[in-house]
């Protein structure tokens, strides 16, 4: 109900158009009980704003119309567009392009003190290993030349042989030309003397008779021809150059890294490799986060 | 919504938004943007929006649109009392019409904006309160308070001017 104590609420929603029909008639009734709560009500209506007439300026933009939507067609809009070259991306991002410097420059560093510190050290040894290779060079000469020597000596006796019987000098100088073929083993010159004899044995009973001679000479080519096969095949097994072997100790701890005049720490080399296999796994994990 | 049906909400309510907006923000430019804004984002919702709703759909987006910029001016000074003495003396005794004007002018936004939706739209306090985000209740008694304000204003220049 309306009293004094809530009066104004009730007029107010009065004039707001809140109340229904009854409660419409019972502010009325109110109003008329003592002509100050009509003043009141007066005051209130007379509080209560009337829309001015105002008109937005430049209303005629609002307003949309078919023409307005009308668009381009889709390959004018494209032909409309910069043509620019297709950019590349590039392979290394800038961090791993960062880290791939900071090795190298760590490498090139930990190279360069190596290289300080056996500066020194690299010329004495490169002194003494050039002085034992050339010791074992003249050893190894000396023992390759050994067998032709040899064979220079067995060829001679059969050259002198040779000499007494002058026809068939000639074709004894092919059968040596065929027998002096490169061999440097010692078990082909024993053969290679065997056929000489042959050989010798051969002259002996060329003087006898030129004839039989012919025949056995033939002969004896075909054998020297059979010899030499021979020999060949077993030079091409045998002929290895004798080779040298240096004992490593692996047990060293103090093992070093030759790459061509470079002698580098082992243990500094596998520092470096673990922090950089540390370090690409950090940024591996990093990106999966 | 049709595009004729777009182009008789700008008929009957581009008008009204613009009175509402300018009452508040009292920039002619200010206003005019804000009800084009207002009618670009009724334009591209259209399909979703219904056409008996486009009109409180107008008033919500350009209310809260107008409170944006006035926060980002720093205009909002959320005051509810209304310091009547310097108010009335300076203006003396014009017309009352003028007076009430300049008291509406002294209420903060919220007031300002319940008192016009309210006496010029004619919205019902459940229809201001889905405008401005507020309950029905908040409504009554923000719109109560502001009325009292201007009531005592009446009335003090009323006893000035007797």
């Amino acid at each position: 109900m309306i009293n004094e104590n809530n009066y104004e609420t009730f007029f107010m929603s009065y004039i707001d158009n809140e109340l229904n029909a009854t409660e419409r008639a019972a502010v009325e009734a109110f109003v008329l009980t003592e002509p100050k709560y009509a003043e009141e009500l007066a005051i209130f209506e007379k509080a209560k704003l009337h829309a001015p007439n105002i008109e937005m300026e430049d209303k005629i933009f609002l307003y949309r119309f078919p023409e307005m939507q009308a668009s381009l067609d889709d390959d004018f809009k494209k032909s409309l567009y910069r043509k620019e070259a297709h950019v590349r991306k590039a392979l290394f991002t800038p961090n791993l392009m960062r880290a791939s410097f900071a090795i190298a420059a760590l490498f090139i560093l930990l190279v360069g003190v190596q290289l300080f510190k056996t500066n020194t050290v690299i010329k004495e040894k490169t002194s003494f290993v050039s002085a034992n290779n050339s010791s074992t060079n003249s050893k190894q000469t000396e023992n390759t030349i050994l067998p032709s020597k040899e064979l220079d000596a067995s060829l001679k006796n059969s050259n002198a042989a040779i000499v007494s019987s002058q026809p068939v000098n000639k074709k004894i100088n092919l059968i040596n030309i065929s027998v002096i073929e490169p061999s440097t083993n010692s078990v082909i010159d024993i053969e290679k003397h065997s056929a000489s004899n042959l050989i010798n044995s051969n002259i002996i009973n060329a003087e006898e008779s030129q004839s039989a001679l012919l025949v056995k000479l033939h002969e004896t080519q075909i054998r020297s021809s059979a010899m030499e096969t021979a020999s060949n095949e077993e030079t091409k097994n045998t002929n290895v150059m004798p080779t040298t072997y240096k004992e490593i100790d692996t047990e060293e701890e103090d093992r070093t890294i030759n790459i061509g005049m470079l002698e580098i720490d082992g243990a500094a080399f596998r520092g470096i490799t673990r922090r950089v296999s540390a370090l690409l796994k950090r940024n591996k994990i990093e990106k999966e986060k | 919504m049709t595009d004729l049906e777009f182009n008789i909400c700008v008929d009957d309510y581009s008008d009204g938004v613009y009175r509402f907006i300018l009452k508040i923000s009292k920039n002619k430019e200010d206003a005019k943007d804000i009800v084009q804004t207002a009618f670009e984002k009724l334009w591209v919702n259209r399909e979703k929006v219904e056409t008996l709703k486009a009109k409180s759909y107008l008033f919500t987006v350009a209310y809260h649109l107008m409170i944006d910029q006035l926060r980002k001016e720093n205009k909002i000074v959320m005051t509810d009392s209304f310091d009547e003495n310097t108010q009335t003396v300076s203006q003396g005794s014009s017309e009352l019409k003028q007076l009430l004007l300049q008291a509406i002018n002294n209420l903060n936004p919220t007031q300002k904006s319940l008192i016009l939706l309210k006496d010029y739209e004619g919205y019902s306090y459940q229809e201001i309160g889905e405008i401005m985000q507020l309950s029905e209740s908040q409504v009554k008694v923000y719109l109560h308070r502001a009325r009292l304000i201007l009531k005592n204003k009446l009335t003090h220049l009323e006893k000035m001017s007797a």
